[in-house]
């Protein structure tokens, strides 16, 4: 035993499809210690949400879609969970945070309601107005002002930033080991995803939650995580320390990422800038 | 709740607006129509005199926009005038005859809601699996044919052949029910007569439920589409990814949100049911307004005549404002929408 927060080995996933298979994770592997922020970095295609979502369990029961590998979840091997098990951690171990906070929160819902039904997954029990009392301390933390009048909001009535703060309080208010963070406010414009970020950084700093963090967007993976791993057409094709990858990027791909960090930004892929992919495919650099 | 408020009041001034011009309509038309009411009123022994005397006092030969005013003038005090047929307030015809239709068109209306929008929570949550593709074969039986072929097809099935059900009328000759709301389910527990409350019950089975197959199909493949729209929302995946149970999902992530817009057709198949009412009386020999309208529009009962399709519009009109209503009760972006911003 281990006491990695998730441990993936070899972890591959094809989806049937009417006429054929296609491939789109190949062996993946990764590690998440605990307190650790790491990051998986690809551009857009490259197998980052299917990889979240298979660690959330949320693939493996779909009909058409073929898992190999193992993803270990605090030392239990999630293969060898039932649904019903796997079930069970989400949102209470682990949780998930969005890209676009607006359309990922129930539209017909107020925001308390939505706090008590995520609050009612760690303790079904919980009364309304306890869960109410845990939600307002909560946006607290997350520098909300008026945590009563969002509370009571429906989440049209939030600017996106607002949103974004919620669904971070969201994902954190059962105190999950692991968060994972799905290109977290890529719809946002870009000095509130930054300040949201920043905000999510010392939130988990402060909780000592491990974090997986999904971006296309090698800058804002430069800020956030201690360490990172590159993938490129559902291959990871490189790892390290975020600053060793940075000071001295050995795979082509990741140069190349580098290269196009300002461009990358605006959602171009690489592939697009640049004609002579083959080097991409190159074997994984390590360091 | 201001907003609601508001849209009530609206929506309550338009529905008025649109009963005056229904009202103006159908005057028009029913004057219109070839062949003198007066003398069909009095048959064909009347002489020319008493004729002319009753001309004048229906007003047959003043400028019509006068006729008019003097059948608003009464309208507003509630009185239709007398129906030439059944020589009675036309009122109290209505008072008669309506609660038989209204009867059967909210049984059929809450079988819609309470058969159609389950089938389509389920088509939906089990989507492209044996259950959907069920359920989307009875849906769409239901609507493809109308509800007085479903009237004679169930009939001859469950009453005919299978004689499961009554194959005609309200309820048994052998009760004698005291009409206080004209309503026998109401009527029935009002006395206490529970048997005869079953027994009207099984008679507005089959009835209630031809009327409202299309309905019932109609709702649910209505609430399978916009469900299964609304389960490829983020939302959705967020619901999942904190693990909430798949009913609960089911209802509250991906059926309310959908409902919304389901409402509107249902409201509206809801307020057709009036119309289709017509037939399905017929057919099963319901008590209903239709009988009576037949009637009268057979013998050019122009009093009549325009009291039923004042009443039915009216009926439309409240039914959609109802829906309206709910709508707006549901969504919060109408509910809590800055007004005029
Ligand atoms: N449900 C699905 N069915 C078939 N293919 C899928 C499905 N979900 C994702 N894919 C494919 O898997 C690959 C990786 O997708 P994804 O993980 O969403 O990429 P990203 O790195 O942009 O998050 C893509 O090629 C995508 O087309
Ligand atoms: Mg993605």
């Amino acid at each position: 035993m281990n006491d990695l927060t998730l441990e993936i080995i070899d972890l591959s996933l094809s989806f049937k499809g009417l006429m054929e298979t296609t491939k789109v994770l190949h062996d993946v592997s990764l590690t998440i210690g605990q307190k650790e922020k790491v990051a998986l970095v690809g551009e857009s295609g490259s197998g980052k949400s299917v990889t979240a979502r298979l660690v959330l369990g949320l693939l493996q029961a779909q009909s058409k879609t073929r898992v190999s590998g193992t993803i270990n979840f605090e030392g239990k091997d999630l293969a060898w969970m039932t649904a019903r098990e796997r079930s069970q951690l989400r949102g209470t171990r682990m949780s998930m945070i969005f890209q676009d906070p607006v359309s990922a929160l129930n539209p017909v819902y107020r925001i308390e309601n939505q706090f008590h039904e995520v609050l009612k997954r760690k303790r079904p029990t919980i009364s309304f107005d306890d869960a109410r009392v845990e939600s307002m301390a909560i946006l607290g933390d997350v520098n909300i002002t008026e945590p009563e009048r969002v509370l009571k909001s429906f989440p049209f009535q939030l600017s996106g930033g607002m949103n974004q703060r919620v669904m971070i309080a969201m994902g954190l208010i059962n105190e999950p080991t692991l968060l994972i963070a799905d290109e977290p406010g890529t719809a946002l414009d870009v000095t509130v995803q930054d300040q949201t970020l920043r905000l999510m950084h010392d939130m988990v700093e402060e909780r000592g939650t491990s974090v997986f963090f999904i971006s296309h967007n090698l800058g804002v993976v430069r800020e956030f995580s201690d360490r990172l791993y590159v993938i490129y057409q559902g291959r990871i094709v490189e790892e390290g320390k975020t600053e060793d990858v940075f000071a001295n990027p050995k795979h082509p791909y990741t140069r190349a990422l580098l290269a196009a960090v300002p461009s990358i930004t605006s959602g171009d892929t690489i592939s697009d800038a640049i004609n002579d992919t083959s080097a991409f495919l190159a074997p994984r650099e390590v360091h | 709740m201001g907003n609601v408020l508001n849209l009530l009041i609206r929506r309550v001034w338009i529905s008025l607006l649109v009963l005056v011009g229904v009202s103006i309509l159908i005057f028009l038309i029913a004057r219109v129509i070839p062949g003198d009411p007066a003398r069909i009123a009095l048959g064909p022994n009347a002489t020319d005199e008493q004729v002319i005397k009753l001309r004048g006092e229906l007003h047959l030969d003043d400028p019509i926009w006068k006729q008019y005013g003097y059948f608003a003038s009464e309208l507003l005090q509630g009185d239709l005038g007398t129906s030439l047929y059944t020589n009675r307030p036309v009122v109290k015809d209505i008072a008669q005859f309506l609660p038989a239709t209204l009867e059967l068109v909210f049984a059929a209306g809450i079988l819609m809601v309470l058969i159609g929008l389950p089938l389509g929570i389920i088509s939906a949550k089990y989507e492209g699996r044996f259950l959907d593709n069920l359920i989307r074969v009875i849906a769409l039986l239901g609507v493809s044919a109308p509800s007085f072929v479903w009237a004679v097809i169930l009939m001859l099935l469950f009453a005919f052949f299978l004689p499961l059900f009554p194959i005609a009328g309200r309820i048994h000759t052998d009760f004698d029910i005291d009409r206080t709301t004209g309503f026998l389910l109401i009527d029935t527990l009002l006395v206490g007569n529970l048997r005869a409350f079953v027994d009207a019950l099984w008679h507005l089975f089959l009835p209630a439920f031809a009327l409202a197959l299309s309905g019932i199909g109609q709702a649910a493949r209505l609430t399978r589409a916009n469900m299964t729209e609304t389960y490829r929302r983020p939302y959705i995946e967020m619901a999942h990814s904190y693990g909430f149970p798949g009913w609960r999902v089911a209802r509250k992530y991906a059926f309310k949100p959908s409902l919304i817009p389901s409402l509107t057709i249902i409201g509206l198949d809801f307020a057709a049911m009036l119309g289709n009412a017509f037939l399905v009386e017929a057919i099963f020999a319901w008590p209903g307004l239709s009988r009576y309208g037949v009637a009268v529009i057979l013998r050019k009962d122009l009093n009549a005549i325009v009291g039923t399709v004042l009443i039915i519009s009216a009926a439309f009109l409240i039914a959609n404002l109802i829906v309206d209503l709910l709508i707006a009760l549901l969504n919060p972006k109408i509910r809590y929408a800055r007004r005029n911003p």
